[in-house]
């Protein structure tokens, strides 16, 4: 579904991704694990195109999406939860989902008010994502935890084929990380997650095949069973976390 | 019937406004009040035309003069050269000449953001400007284009002061309308979406720049039928109405009267109009009055005047 081929991204003298080569299969959930500084930040602002390469290739479906830009890559099928989370801080829960609804069609309905189905569908969302009581609620005014729940219902309305997920779980509570991890691995089977996480129980509850990130290398990729057992990864990463 | 109420307040009003020149006759100064009225709406579209870009997309324009005085110098012009009075004519050529000069402006302007924007934006303005200064064979330079005629539309004679008062009070009530539309719509939540989280946008698959410049080449048209209404009224175009003090006007009235609500531009409008050309005759420094109370805005009210009143009132009934 997705593919790099020795992918390369510098800033000035550093070497965010030094040829990173990947391959995530159609409906695959695979996750990005690595130190701080590994490159998987950069990786995604290349996914998404926030970023362009320096070098290498970026192929989506078989096409070759290199140089293309975010707006284009999404219409294509790309979305992504922000680490950090990028919503619509003044407008309700059901608006910040019904303008990712309403991007298919466009914005350019200057006379028609936004139509019944697209805030039916914005609704369902937030029931989805247990957010049904919250829609008329100002994104600002929720709780961490709601507001990583609204930005994953956001990522989703534009019914994306692959979905980067940013630490999903990042600042929350371990009643919030439990029910976050829970709705994405509900997600609809057909859906490629990509998935950056920390956490490595989530990363375990949730990831077929794991690549790791180091220096902007990718240093193993495999079944968990199989990064668990690697030596090297272990010594870099893993070690230091789980002991 | 309470669902009736609120529709037929604004007929009333809106009838109200339309004719002013005809139930303000026994007042003494009825005729400065038309003129002073009139001013006020016609700055009031300039203002709803700037708050489309400043309020509701995050785009501080401070070069919004330059539709303003192309729309005025367009109807002015066409009238002459095709010696024509038709009014539609004169504002189909100041909404088709606006709007190119907000397609060509804005193409470059919107790839920037915030204050590089703003600074943009009035830098394209002040060229305009130094053009129609220049082109004196086609604007009349520094000494203004006089003689616009007079607009006729279906034998209708726009020509003396309250039938053109009832021509700016109609076409400013559409501008209104037509405002209101669109703010609710899913284009104006679009571009609410620009202004509250433009990556958001991009990473939804919305081109922000095409939005962007889309919003820039409505508000121009927009500033541009102001424009022409100014041409009819005064009968004069000056490159006053193509400077950056104008500019400083509507974007004060915006601010002023409220960002990103319908009402706040024309309120504003009214506002700094009353303080700038009524508040003279009764007080000394009354410009330094505006100052004032635009600093006390910055200051304390960021939400203008409309926000604060709709903040009071929701508190009222909480």
């Amino acid at each position: 579904m997705i593919e790099t081929s020795d992918l390369r991204r510098g800033f000035g003298g550093i070497k965010a991704l030094a040829g990173v080569s990947l391959k995530v299969a159609e409906g695959e959930r695979r996750a990005i694990i690595g130190p701080n500084g590994a490159g998987k930040t950069t990786l995604f602002n290349v996914l998404t195109g926030e970023l362009e390469p320096t070098a290498g290739e970026v192929r989506l479906a078989g096409e070759n999406v290199t140089g293309r830009r975010p707006h284009e890559l999404a219409r294509r099928g790309i979305a992504r939860m922000y680490q950090r989370n990028e919503l619509f801080d003044p407008l309700s829960a059901r608006d910040n989902v019904a303008i990712g609804v309403a991007a298919a069609a466009g914005p350019y309905r200057p006379f028609s008010s936004p139509p019944a189905s697209e805030l039916v569908a914005a609704d369902d969302l937030l029931e989805r994502v247990g957010l049904g009581t919250r829609a008329a609620t100002p994104a600002r005014a929720l709780s961490h935890g709601e507001r990583r729940q609204l930005e994953l219902a956001v990522a989703l309305a534009r019914r994306p084929r692959v979905l980067l997920l940013d630490e999903p779980t990042a600042g929350m509570s371990p009643t919030e990380t439990a029910r976050i991890t829970e709705l994405i691995a509900s997600l609809d089977r057909s859906l490629t997650l990509v998935i950056v996480e920390h956490d490595m129980d989530v990363v375990f509850r949730l990831a077929e095949r794991i690549t790791v990130l180091h220096e902007g290398r990718v240093i193993a990729d495999g079944t968990p069973a199989q990064v668990r057992g690697d030596t090297l990864v272990n010594e870099v990463y893993l070690g230091k976390v789980v002991a | 019937m309470r669902r009736l109420a609120l529709p037929l307040a604004v007929l009333v009003a809106a009838a109200l406004l339309v004719t002013f020149p005809i139930w303000s006759v026994p007042w003494e100064g009825s005729r400065y009040a038309i003129s002073i009225l009139r001013d006020m709406l016609i700055l009031a579209i300039l203002a709803l035309s700037l708050d489309l870009l400043v309020g509701s997309a995050g785009m501080p324009s401070l070069g919004q003069s330059a539709y303003f005085g192309a729309g005025a110098y367009a109807a002015a012009i066409a009238g002459q050269r095709l010696a024509s009075d038709d009014l539609l004519l004169g504002l189909g050529a100041a909404i088709l000449v606006s709007s190119l000069l907000a397609l060509a402006i804005g193409a470059v302007a919107v790839r920037a953001a915030g204050i590089f924007f703003l600074m943009l934006t009035l830098a394209f303005a002040q060229m305009v400007f130094a053009v129609a200064f220049q082109a004196a064979d086609l604007t009349g330079g520094s000494n203004g284009f006089s003689g616009v005629r007079r607009p006729m539309l279906f034998g209708l004679d726009f020509n003396g002061p309250d039938a053109l008062f009832h021509l700016v009070a109609i076409v400013f009530l559409a501008v209104l309308l037509l405002v209101w539309r669109i703010r609710s719509s899913t284009y104006g939540r679009a571009l609410i979406g620009l202004r509250e989280n433009e990556r958001r946008m991009r990473a939804l698959g919305y081109d922000t720049t095409r939005l962007k410049l889309s919003a820039f080449v409505l508000a121009g048209a927009i500033a541009g039928v102001g424009g022409a209404l100014q041409a009819y009224s005064i009968r004069f175009v000056s490159t006053n109405d193509v400077g950056v003090a104008r500019s400083v006007e509507a974007f004060v009235s915006v601010l002023i009267g409220g960002a990103s609500t319908l009402l706040g531009p024309v309120v504003g409008a009214v506002v700094v109009l009353f303080i700038e050309r009524v508040m003279p005759s009764y007080i000394a420094f009354a410009e330094t009055l505006l100052g004032l109370v635009f600093i006390i805005f910055v200051l304390a009210a960021r939400q203008g005047i409309v926000g604060v009143v709709r903040v009071a009132y929701a508190r009222a009934r909480a």
